[in-house]
């Protein structure tokens, strides 16, 4: 049996009717390999980068020293561990004291990334990956205006010196502790003993850095999450920044959505190829069963014919996967994140074996019915093998399709939401097969023969036609959703970070230094977004209980309760914020007595509070109470001063504050900063440039990475199209050849064929946008949080699209026909 | 009606030139009945796909209907069979996007000619499909298929009808239905009827039959039956 499956493998192979399949097969196999290593190594890449942010894999924080054993099993594992504490302290010199956040380094830092270090505040600075030499210090350059030293000079640190070696430009981290108010300094870990700075009680954070390969790290880290208590904190690398975070998730679910996508298109590609595979094996079947074959011994034959193809197509899409997913890696080298990381052996084996399972859930129905053909067919052609039941069809595909997803995506919600959306599709391209009819029998009245022509090859075999337009419409569902997702995810993107976004705060600005303040930055042409006013308190009570009463000890935990908060003022709603419950303020209101509050509604949550709670706030030696009118949703990650509680405008007047403003500098007009910090030397500046940089450089390379997506996502759609004029082709040939013979001009067949393609690709668009718009929208609510957005321009451009590309790729295959001879085919046939 | 002179078809195959018409001179009068017949191999389809212009000769002359088809080009051939010809297939060839109707209007309408769906629907009744006139090609018999195939020769009034084995893939009782439709259309509307077969009762319906061997024209007569009436005068 195997050696007349080899012989018929090899007449199929020669006759051309197993390479559509194969082609197929290729493309799907070739696609999933190619897409899965390179979202692997794209997505692992992203993830050392963002490991650069944060200095290290891992960082496992506590508020006491770590245990010595700890550090020493991970050293002995073979792990690269950093000790260091970081504290606050007042650094003097002279006259002048500035409060700065200290980070002690016990070895070398950063363990993943660099740090830059420059001579001169504000330059360009050296990369290296160390720590500060015992006795010396570097410095965030606000710090140097502030005392009035520049590098070289010694500054008080507790009861020692230390010199200023180095000014601090870019640093792993930075991009974490943005809104940490005091500025930076690195020192190095045994200088904290000598200085004596260090008491016990003082509040002090210890910080473990952690790198090494992922095979020896990951148990570690497992291990110490068992060892670790509530205290201590230990972040992995894919969670470093808001902003990084929630782009990286996007980024994930973009391409794992990618990836279930060529999985579904390469389906459909080798239903399409198998079908046809199965029609034209009809007579050799009914052969072999005429020569006494039983059905067992024929399924047999094709089950080995399935296996040869699987292996095969596997092995060519395989290898051609690996040679285009490094191809392109190489190719865009200069995009995508440094340093790239090796292909990973699950994204091929997945491939492969997602071939030979796709394969078998999309072609086996289609083998199975070669076997069932009545022998009867030897003398009445038109018998056919009783059709299998298509609900057992499409279970098979849709279970195999679930499974897939499944392995790939690990989300059972995407799954869902794709099975959902095959069986919308299903339904939808139902409904248009009748609109298909309904058109044909319109047209037959009206159009012209040409046209009528086209309709009727349409309309010859509905089946087929059906799988066609779902082909072709799905493509485009894809393309469509793929187009407005990643728009979606650019312009979020941008919007987080708009051109001339602020990239400098100004803090600590003193009442009487606002207006001094405004005129020196409208005399250097810098524009800011408003100077707010800023009151630091902390809550201390709810509904007349103190903290301890109201709220249980996880409540007490939170963040936002045990630390001073910034507390402001303002009339409106401030840009990046949303109210998602009651009512903001009105000027009406301002004179009713009430204090009213604004909070945000994440801390709302944690705390338990309800409009109409008071709290209470300790703000210098006062205490003022504030009632909660409404919750507000607040963006994080929108690079704007953000507060969990914003009071109405009046009613902290009686507190000293200090002011807050934001401004654009261009890298050009830094020395803006130099006169701010002459005129005003207590104001503090954080500069946001740098770490906006950072951010703005790993979203591009995000965009570029979906970018590459989306093209293997049109090469699949391409593929697919190939497939379903590569199977149709005999056919349209003898339609071609008999209008020849009849006498028809090869105008007249050329404008046919045109007619049935524009129709095609007609009804594929109209289908691609519906269908677009529906998973999309679904996309958009479940993975996105966006509600729901119609996309109107695009049903216009969809079809339009869809028919020419149909037309054009259509015709590339199709016109052939005019010129083979006429003889010659009628003969063959 | 149509006229070959020294009709010659070469073909290359493995590098050689295999010869297989070779210096073929005929002439068909109008509402002759010819068979062309012979063994196969002997280049009976050849000649047949040259007579009505499918293909070209090497050299040589075909004219058809006053047209000389060896010097026009695709398009150019094109229009005189929709003028002037009709075709039956062994394995009927209807084209299967289209209904039984539809597949015997298009030649009249290819023709650019009116009342197609009369005309077609009055010859689908002659040939006994009245009831089968939405019916497709895979919903039909091969006798019915090949009935719709006669149907569809006759739709555009041709002057000349070819036809390839058309009872070859039929029964002997489909066969000589089909038979006698063809030549009673053929009759009732004075066409020129050149037929291709091996089926010597078919081809002894015809007034003259064409013995082909190796290419080459080897008998050209009267048929029995003309023969057996001539004797009987």
């Amino acid at each position: 049996m195997l050696r007349m499956a080899f012989r018929t493998f090899r007449r199929d192979w020669n006759a051309g009717e197993v390479k559509v399949l194969l082609f197929a097969l290729t493309i799907a196999v070739m696609a999933m390999v190619a897409i899965g290593s390179i979202t692997d190594r794209v997505h692992r890449a992203m993830g050392e980068q963002s490991s650069e942010f944060l200095g290290a894999d891992y960082t496992f924080e506590s508020p006491r020293p770590v245990e010595p054993e700890w550090i020493e099993r991970g050293l002995s594992d073979g792990l690269d561990i950093t000790r260091s504490q970081s504290f606050a302290t007042v650094l003097s010199s002279g006259n002048n004291f500035q409060l700065v956040s200290v980070r002690a380094l016990g070895g070398k830092f950063p363990l993943k990334g660099t740090i830059e270090i420059a001579e001169k505040p504000f330059t360009q600075g050296v990369v290296q990956q160390a720590q500060p030499k015992a006795g010396t210090i570097w410095l965030e350059p606000r710090i140097l205006g502030v005392l009035g030293v520049e590098v070289g000079d010694k500054i008080d640190f507790g009861s020692i010196q230390l010199t200023v070696d180095g000014v601090i430009v870019a640093a792993p981290g930075q991009a974490s502790e943005v809104f940490n108010i005091a500025p930076k300094v690195l020192i190095n870990l045994e200088d904290v003993k000598k200085a004596n700075i260090v008491q016990e009680g003082s509040r002090l954070s210890h910080t473990l850095f952690i790198a090494g390969e992922p095979a020896v790290r990951e148990p570690y880290i497992q291990w110490l999450k068992e060892q670790k208590n509530s205290t201590q904190r230990i972040t992995g690398g894919k969670e470093g920044t808001p902003a990084l975070k929630a782009a990286l998730a996007r980024a994930e679910t973009f391409l794992r959505l990618a990836s279930l996508i060529s999985v579904v298109l390469a389906g459909v590609a080798i239903a399409v190829a198998a079908g046809r595979y199965s029609q034209r094996h009809f007579d050799y079947s009914a052969i072999y069963r005429c020569l006494g074959m039983q059905i067992r011994q024929v399924h047999k034959l094709y089950l080995w014919q399935l296996l040869m193809i699987g292996l095969i197509g596997s092995g060519l899409g395989l290898a051609l996967g690996l040679g285009l997913q490094s191809l392109i890696i190489n190719q865009f080298s200069d995009v995508l994140p440094q340093p790239m990381v090796g292909i990973g052996l699950a994204p091929v084996i997945t491939g492969a074996l997602s071939g030979l399972v796709v394969l078998l859930g999309f072609a086996l129905p289609a083998f199975l019915q070669i076997a069932k053909v009545p022998p009867l067919r030897v003398l009445r052609k038109e018998l056919l093998p009783r059709a299998m039941s298509s609900w057992v069809i499409y279970l098979l595909s849709i279970g195999v399709m679930a499974l897939l997803m499944w392995w790939q995506s690990n989300s059972l919600l995407l799954v869902g939401i794709l099975l959902a959306v095959a069986v919308v599709t299903y339904l939808l391209i139902r409904l248009i097969a009748w609109f298909i009819f309904k058109i044909g029998v319109w047209l037959g009245k009206r159009g012209s023969l040409a046209v009528r022509f086209g309709v009727g090859q349409l309309k010859q075999y509905p089946a087929f036609t059906i799988s066609q337009i779902s082909a072709f419409g799905l493509a485009f569902i894809i393309m469509l959703s793929t187009v407005l997702l990643r728009s979606e995810l650019l312009s979020e993107w941008q919007s987080q970070l708009p051109e001339n976004a602020p990239n400098h705060f100004l803090i600590n600005v003193q009442e009487q230094e606002v207006e001094p303040l405004e005129s020196l930055l409208k005399e250097n042409n810098v524009s800011t977004e408003g100077i707010y006013p800023m009151v630091r308190g902390r809550v201390v009570g709810l509904n007349d209980m103190t903290l301890e009463e109201a709220l249980d000890e996880n409540q007490q935990r939170t963040g936002a309760v045990r630390r001073e908060l910034n507390l402001t003022w303002t009339t409106e709603v401030p840009e990046a914020n949303e109210v998602t419950k009651g009512q903001w303020w009105s000027e009406a209101s301002a004179d009713d007595g009430r204090t009213e509050i604004s909070v945000g509604e994440e801390l709302a949550e944690r705390l338990g509070l309800e409009l109409g709670d008071v709290l209470t706030f300790s703000i210098g030696r006062l205490e003022i109470e504030g009632e909660i009118t409404n919750l507000r949703s607040i963006q994080w990650d929108s690079f704007q001063p953000n507060f969990f509680i914003i009071f109405e405008p009046g009613t902290l007047d009686e507190f000293p504050a200090s002011y807050i403003t934001s401004f654009y500098l261009p890298l050009e007009d830094k020395n803006v900063l130099n006169q701010i910090l002459k005129a005003m030397p207590t104001v503090t500046i954080i500069e946001l440039d740098a770490i906006m940089a950072q951010v703005q450089s790993i979203l591009n390379q995000v965009t570029m990475a979906v970018e590459f997506i989306m093209l293997f996502v049109l090469l699949a759609g391409v593929a697919v199209l190939y497939a379903v004029l590569q199977v149709s082709r005999e056919e349209r040939l003898l339609s071609a050849t008999l209008l020849k013979a009849l006498g028809a001009r090869k105008k007249f067949i050329r404008a046919s064929i045109l007619a049935e393609l524009a129709l095609l690709g007609l009804f594929s668009g109209v289908l691609g946008v519906i269908g677009g718009e529906i998973l999309v929208n679904i996309l958009y609510s479940q993975a996105f949080n966006i509600e729901l957005v119609l996309h109107p321009w695009y049903w216009l451009v969809v079809p339009l699209i869809s028919v020419s590309f149909i037309g054009v790729v259509g015709w590339l295959g199709l016109k052939h026909l005019l010129n083979q001879p006429a003889h010659q085919v009628l003969r063959e046939l | 009606m149509l006229r070959t002179k020294e009709l010659t078809k070469t073909v290359n195959s493995q590098g050689q030139g295999l010869t297989i018409l070779s210096d073929v001179s005929l002439t068909v009068n109008e509402q002759d009945t010819v068979a062309i017949v012979g063994v196969s191999g002997s280049g009976k389809s050849t000649l047949l796909s040259l007579l009505a212009g499918l293909d070209l000769p090497t050299s040589g002359e075909v004219h058809l209907a006053e047209e000389p088809l060896h010097q026009l080009d695709e398009d150019q051939r094109a229009a005189v069979r929709s003028q002037h010809v009709g075709f039956v297939f062994q394995s009927f060839h209807l084209l299967p996007g289209l209904s039984a109707l539809e597949n015997v209007m298009l030649p009249i309408e290819l023709k650019e000619q009116k009342r197609a769906k009369e005309r077609a629907t009055e010859l689908l009744e002659k040939v006994g499909l009245k009831e089968r006139l939405q019916h497709y090609p895979n919903q039909l018999s091969g006798g019915e298929q090949q009935r719709v195939a006669i149907a569809r020769a006759f739709a555009s009034e041709p002057k000349i009808l070819f036809a390839d084995e058309p009872t070859g893939n039929l029964d002997s009782e489909n066969g000589d239905k089909i038979s006698d439709l063809l030549f009673d259309l053929n009759k009732q509307l004075g066409t020129t009827l050149v037929l291709v077969t091996h089926d010597n009762r078919l081809a002894e319906r015809c007034q003259r039959i064409v013995r082909l061997e190796g290419g080459k024209v080897v008998a050209d007569e009267a048929s029995k039956a003309v023969l057996d009436k001539t004797a009987e005068l």
